[in-house]
């Protein structure tokens, strides 16, 4: 009897699982249509003219959630305009949104996902460079060009023909900052630090190259980790070796911490604060309070720049958002606006989109103003803006 | 000098507050709460919203975290803990993980997933010491460390209701049957630690003036670094723990920087322990007691399906890429049969042997590792390399975890936490191999036979070749005299012992075939993503395997297959929730757990 | 050249004086039985003899050989199995699971741990690639092992035959004893260290263990046995080795032990000085071993 009823069990067990699994299995092959990601009311309306469609990969939960949520609010932008201004030759532009956590093992699933929805045209994405370059085979292989948006690793471009880049470029930025520090502020003794990943430590070798050649020292070069909060000792290491500034590859958040903590170990307004251009947010001042008063930092990106693509572009999104924008949602806004530029010139076949961003030149984008790229597929010649926080805002600053 | 020691105390600080709470709740319930860290962050927003939002004093504002974290303890009690108390702390360590998922990603979607400012109302009054400041806040947050340390002290051995909470962690069943009405301990208990954790989230909120969705999780891992220091359940040792560990930390930033903190960390953790396996103020106690008869958790049996089951279930495997035309569930599918080889390996040393180990990413990156170096940098086949690079990070990862092994339950399972953390340090800091933060790139793609493996159904097929000869290889070992000597250990290591199975030697030994097989799914796994960086292989994927063994069900070779393609293909299944898709993921964990606590492959008897 | 040789051992555990200078011998095919009151350190000693911990001073000589401090599995190598006063089975493993894993010191070349480094991570590497491998040979002394098991398992009449596939946790409390004494019995022990095998159990149980004790002394089997109830004692022991306060109090032959006043007095004096009535339960096997002392006499 007990045997029977186990066996009866076993066997509704094995039945359960393996429906569960077959659901599983379909939904993950279930096509993306009806998972657009829904997007604040565009003027493009469900015309009989398919939309063109984006794939983005990027993160919506996990711990770089915020990032994500960032760029959604430059792509919205973006499609805005471009879906008002008629769309790609009549068509609406449309994305949709994976959330991988920026997970490697989620993205190369995506990255199948978008291979095989011909309705993808081109990818955005990922985040973190593990992320995304975990994904850059996939996209390779099946010619489907991946912009990276935020991916500053030197190596991220040269999986291949279809992988291109509109992040900043840490061959312009680093060396900028150390001509910023060394040759307008005339510092001599810099303490540097910075965040021990493959974007601080690119930064950071190309900055202290510049910084000796212009004739800086560099009295001390403290690595931390991504998830660091406390920079006391750190900060207390730096100070001891007497500096004149401190360099800060930070992000915003760290970056906002380091400026708050300096503070309680000793460090006076005698030293400057020197940032690399991602500390620049809103979210810098609103973080790291009367601490950011006086850092400066050198931007390719200022909502105060007065070149009329950058107006227009903060304008429109304190409209739309009622905030400044900062540098991720701006190169989210570039991303789309690039490939739609592309698009409308050289078609919406995928290979098409590759030859276009090759042959394109002089695309307007907020970053880096009139820009083509180069043949390491990034962008080329940037510009950019020197900035000081004073009484809780970035002003431009003019030696 | 006198700087960093100041810079230490001040973190110590901090570190003690986390510490107090984990420790009292483990003394009290004997339960490492994953939730905790979810709890203290939710603590944090509450206490945002009252002083950011609303403009209330600090101290109102303290009331009310006390009494809004202390009722999200009684909740998490009620919906993840009292379900399944019966079931054992192996099973609570999986429902709290999940409460903590739900919690974290509730957080995101309430209050969004940026860091918020919160700014310390306390008055700027500070002193001066050597070039640091020290703050009222400093002063404040140590007045509330020892004052609910004592307090809880007074309540535990002073109350009634204390008594009974004491009573019940000594001994649940004798306590029921002195009238103890033991839920009633339990809702008290997690209440206390509820509001013990929420206001250690503003304290430390208000530190750094800043909160975020995740920051429950690195504040728990040194809050638990500095209990199991001073020895679990041990209040004073928690306080000494943390200043410690606070002081160690500055001082190695000061001697080798700060990439090597929390390395240090690590070490210094395992030291003490290998020293003094009960903490530092732990008394000296020669042997256990003997346990008392009757005891026994059992395991559950597995379920035993016909014959012909396990050969139809390869035969579909392989045959699946012909009837999927769609590349992206062979995708997610390959990704899943490498799981499911950490999961089957990680389950010859937790499920077979009993040990809990949180490192099993060390493992994964260190065979990623070794094969990316010895293929780009040395020029090694694939093939050659498919075999050597886990042979060598099996060897690493034996002599890594050595000395670890004597460490029993939850010490062994933060010390392979650290290990783990350790292993991707290295990989961080040792530039010259490693190429350091930058990763390896263009990691060549696997090829046999002088064919690129590049294709969905390649990429599928090879991992499911592997993962075929991982689980008999573990199904060989676990049918061989070697299985029994293991559940053996499992079961009973005093009795073990007595009957020659040597602990360390076979402790060893799981540990041995478990990275060798995780260091050969790393070796996929790098090949496949074509990069890999220290980051690449995380904590959050050493926790995701355990989760994978437990719902299939322990010592469950099958289960252990089931469970991770289950736990890899969910939360593909429903992207289209968005933001809410690990909200729902987590409530599934728990639902299933519920109706099936042994596992999803294992029966109860 | 006695079997097993205990020499003048001492034990402290942090100021609790445990065993202060205990000697014992036990001869080739020989029974002793140790009794004396709770807190005696009759386990403390069956701890030092299996090497579960090692002896302050003094020494420990198995068959000629010193085995105090070495780690309990070789002990367990060198002919040493042991039964625990709670019973300690592998729930979660099967009775024959249980009564196989005894017999594990006995896959000789298999498990052989080795003494150099190397050595141990050589074999250790053999134990894996046989385990996997399961060559003919290793199968066959499996095969060997588990027909042996179950003949074990025979001694004891049906009370374990019929549930030999069943895990052990789901057993009685008395048949769990009975695992356990088989899964020592797989060792094919030199010495047999046996830690209260009755308790726990009925009249009519303990008959059958003692019983079953008898059997394995014909066999020739050497015991070493802690046992309370004296009536078993009597009835298994060459010789008795009363225990009190970490001393050797009295030894020789059961007869003349048990009328020895000086034993009397340590029972009985300690019940009366030290028993209240709460903790009587606890003692309660103690209790009804004065008891039958006074009776006797």
């Amino acid at each position: 009897m007990a045997n029977k009823k186990g066996s009866a069990s076993r066997i509704r067990m094995a039945a359960v699982s393996a429906l569960a699994l077959a659901l599983l299995l379909a939904a993950c092959g279930k096509s993306n249509v009806a998972q657009t990601s829904a997007q604040g009311g565009t003027g493009a309306s469900p015309a009989a003219t398919e939309p063109v469609l984006i794939g983005v990969t990027g993160p919506l939960t996990g711990d770089n959630a915020e990032y994500g949520k960032q760029w959604r609010k430059g792509f919205d932008l973006a499609l805005e305009e471009i879906n008002g201004d008629g769309g790609i030759d009549g068509r609406p532009l449309e994305y949709v949104f994976e959330d991988t956590q920026s997970d490697p093992k989620q993205t190369p699933a995506v990255a199948q996902k978008f291979v095989a929805n011909p309705k993808i045209v081109a990818v955005i994405g990922d985040f973190s460079s593990p992320a995304s370059m975990a994904a850059s085979p996939i996209y390779q292989r099946a010619g489907l060009v991946q912009l990276g948006i935020t991916n500053s690793h030197p190596e991220f471009t040269n999986t291949g023909d279809y992988i291109w880049s509109n992040s900043s470029n840490q061959k312009d930025d680093a060396p900028y900052l150390a001509q910023l520090a060394v040759n307008e502020l005339g510092k001599k003794r810099l303490a540097v630090l910075y965040l021990n990943t493959d974007w601080g430590k690119t930064t950071v070798d190309l900055f202290i190259a510049r910084a000796k050649e212009l004739g800086a020292e560099i009295v001390a070069q403290e690595a931390y980790l991504s998830n660091e909060k406390d920079f006391r000792p750190i900060l207390t290491k730096a100070l001891d070796a007497d500096p004149d500034a401190l360099i800060l590859i930070s992000y915003y958040n760290d970056g906002a911490l380091i400026a708050q903590q300096r503070l309680s170990v000793g460090f006076d307004e005698t030293v400057a604060v020197v940032g690399i251009g991602s500390i620049y947010s809103p979210q810098f001042i609103r973080l790291g309070g009367e601490a950011a008063e006086g850092v400066y930092t050198s931007t390719r990106f200022y909502p105060g720049d007065p070149r009329p693509e950058v107006r227009r572009f903060v304008e429109k999104y304190r409209e739309k958002y009622n905030e400044d924008p900062d540098t991720f949602s701006a190169v989210a806004y570039d991303g789309i606006k690039i490939l739609a530029q592309v698009m409308r010139e050289y078609g919406t076949e995928r290979r098409a989109i590759r030859d276009g961003l090759e042959a394109i030149r002089d695309l307007d984008t907020v970053l880096y103003g009139k820009a083509s790229f180069g043949s390491d597929r990034r962008l080329q010649n940037p510009r950019f803006v020197n900035l000081v926080v004073q009484n809780g805002k970035f002003e431009l600053w003019q030696p | 000098m006198l700087d960093q020691w100041i810079n230490g105390l001040v973190i110590g600080n901090l570190y003690m507050l986390t510490a107090i709470g984990i420790t009292q709740i483990y003394g009290v319930a004997g339960v490492v709460n994953f939730a905790h860290g979810s709890i203290y962050m939710f603590g944090a927003y509450i206490g945002w919203m009252a002083i950011a939002w609303w403009g209330w004093p600090l101290f109102p504002a303290i009331a009310l975290v006390l009494a809004g974290s202390a009722l999200l303890g009684l909740l998490l009690e009620r919906v993840a803990v009292r379900p399944f108390a019966r079931q054992g702390s192996t099973i609570l360590l999986l429902t709290t993980i999940a409460a903590g998922l739900i919690l974290d990603n509730a957080a995101q979607v309430i209050w969004g997933p940026q860091t918020q400012a919160l700014r310390n109302p306390l008055p700027h009054w500070h002193f001066q010491l050597g070039n640091s400041t020290v703050t009222l806040l400093d002063l404040f947050i140590l007045a509330c460390g020892v004052g609910t340390a004592l307090l809880l002290h007074l309540f535990l051995y002073r109350s009634r209701a204390g008594w009974a909470v004491r009573a019940t962690a000594q001994d649940r069943e004798a306590a029921l049957q002195m009238g103890i009405d033991a839920g009633r301990v339990s809702r008290l208990s997690f209440a206390l630690a509820g509001a013990f954790a929420g206001l250690s989230g503003l304290l430390v909120g208000l530190y750094f003036s800043n909160i975020y969705p995740t920051m429950g999780a690195s504040a728990t891992l040194k809050g638990t670094t500095a209990a199991l220091l001073g020895g679990l359940g041990n209040v004073p040792g928690a306080i000494l723990g943390a200043y410690v560990l606070g002081i160690v930390e500055a001082f190695s930033v000061e001697w080798l920087g700060s990439s090597y903190r929390n390395l240090v960390a690590v070490v210094l953790l395992i030291a003490v322990l290998l020293f003094k396996p009960r903490g530092l103020l732990a008394p000296r106690r020669a042997l256990n007691p003997e346990p008392t008869a009757g005891t026994f958790i059992p395991h559950g049996r597995p379920l035993r399906f016909p014959r012909w089951a396990a050969p139809a279930a390869v035969a579909a495997a392989f045959v699946l890429p012909l009837a999927l035309a769609n590349p992206y569930p062979l995708q997610v599918l390959s990704i899943g049969w490498a799981f499911a080889l950490m999961a089957v390996s990680l389950n010859l040393i937790s499920g077979t042997t009993g040990q809990i180990s949180l490192g099993h990413a060390g493992f994964v990156t260190l065979g990623a590792y070794a094969s990316a170096i010895f293929t780009s940098r040395l020029d090694l086949p694939f093939s050659a390399s498919l075999v050597i690079s886990p042979v060598i990070a099996a060897a690493i990862g034996v002599l890594l975890c050595y000395p670890a092994l004597r460490l029993r339950g939850q010490y062994l399972a933060i010390a392979t936490l650290g290990l783990g953390e350790a292993i991707s340090l290295i990989a961080l800091n040792w530039d010259a191999v490693t190429l350091g933060p930058l990763g390896i790139s263009n990691i060549q793609p696997p090829k046999l036979f002088g064919y690129e493996l590049v294709s969905p159904a390649a990429q599928y097929l090879l991992a499911f070749v592997i993962l075929l000869a991982g689980v008999w290889i573990v199904h060989r070992l676990s049918r061989s005299h070697l299985g029994r000597a293991l559940r053996a250990v499992r079961e009973d290591e005093v009795a073990a012992r007595a009957f020659g199975v040597g602990l360390s030697r076979y402790k060893s030994i799981a540990f041995g075939v478990s990275a060798f097989l995780a260091a050969l799914a790393g070796v996929l796994l790098a090949h496949s993503y074509s990069y890999i960086a220290p980051d690449t292989f995380t904590f959050a994927l050493s926790i995701q395997v355990l989760t994978m063994i437990i719902l299939g069900g322990r010592d469950n070779i099958a289960g252990a297959v089931l469970g991770a393609v289950l736990l890899i293909a969910l939360p593909e299944s429903i992207r289209f929730l968005g933001e809410y898709r690990f909200i729902l993921y987590g409530l599934l964990l728990i639902f299933m757990l519920r109706f099936r606590p042994c596992g999803l492959l294992n029966a109860r008897t | 050249m006695s079997l097993l040789s205990v020499r003048n051992v001492h034990k402290h555990f942090g100021g609790l004086h445990a065993l202060r200078g205990v000697s014992l011998d036990l001869e080739e095919g020989e029974t002793v039985a140790i009794i004396g009151p709770n807190g005696a350190g009759k386990t403390t000693l069956f701890n030092l003899i299996s090497c579960e911990d090692s002896p302050d001073e003094g020494e420990i000589w198995l068959d000629g050989r010193r085995i105090d401090g070495l780690p309990p599995h070789l002990a367990a190598a060198r002919g040493l199995a042991r039964t625990f006063q709670n019973g300690r089975v592998f729930g979660n493993l099967t009775v024959l699971e249980n009564v196989l894993l005894g017999a594990h010191t006995r896959l000789r070349g298999l498990t052989d741990p080795g003494t150099r480094p190397a050595g141990a991570v050589f074999s250790a590497l053999r134990e894996i690639v046989l385990g996997i491998v399961q060559p003919r040979r290793f199968r066959e002394l499996e095969a060997e092992l588990t027909a042996e098991a179950l003949e074990i398992l025979s001694i004891f009449g049906d009370r374990l035959i019929p549930r030999f596939h069943q895990p052990a946790y789901s057993l009685s409390y008395a048949n769990r004893r009975r695992t356990e004494l088989a899964r020592a019995l797989a060792l094919r022990p030199r010495v047999l260290l046996l830690d209260e095998p009755t308790a726990g159990m009925n009249p009519t149980e303990t008959d059958e263990m003692t019983e079953v004790i008898l059997k394995l002394q014909r066999q020739g089997q050497s015991m070493l046995l802690i046992e309370h109830k004296l009536e078993m004692v009597m009835a298994v022991a060459h010789r008795v080795v009363a225990l009190d306060a970490g001393e050797v109090l009295v030894s020789g032959p059961p007869e003349q032990v048990r009328s020895d006043p000086r034993l009397i007095e340590a029972y009985v004096g300690k019940t009366a000085d030290t028993a209240p009535a709460g903790a009587a339960a606890a003692g309660g096997t103690r209790f009804g071993a004065s008891a039958a002392l006074t009776a006797e006499v």
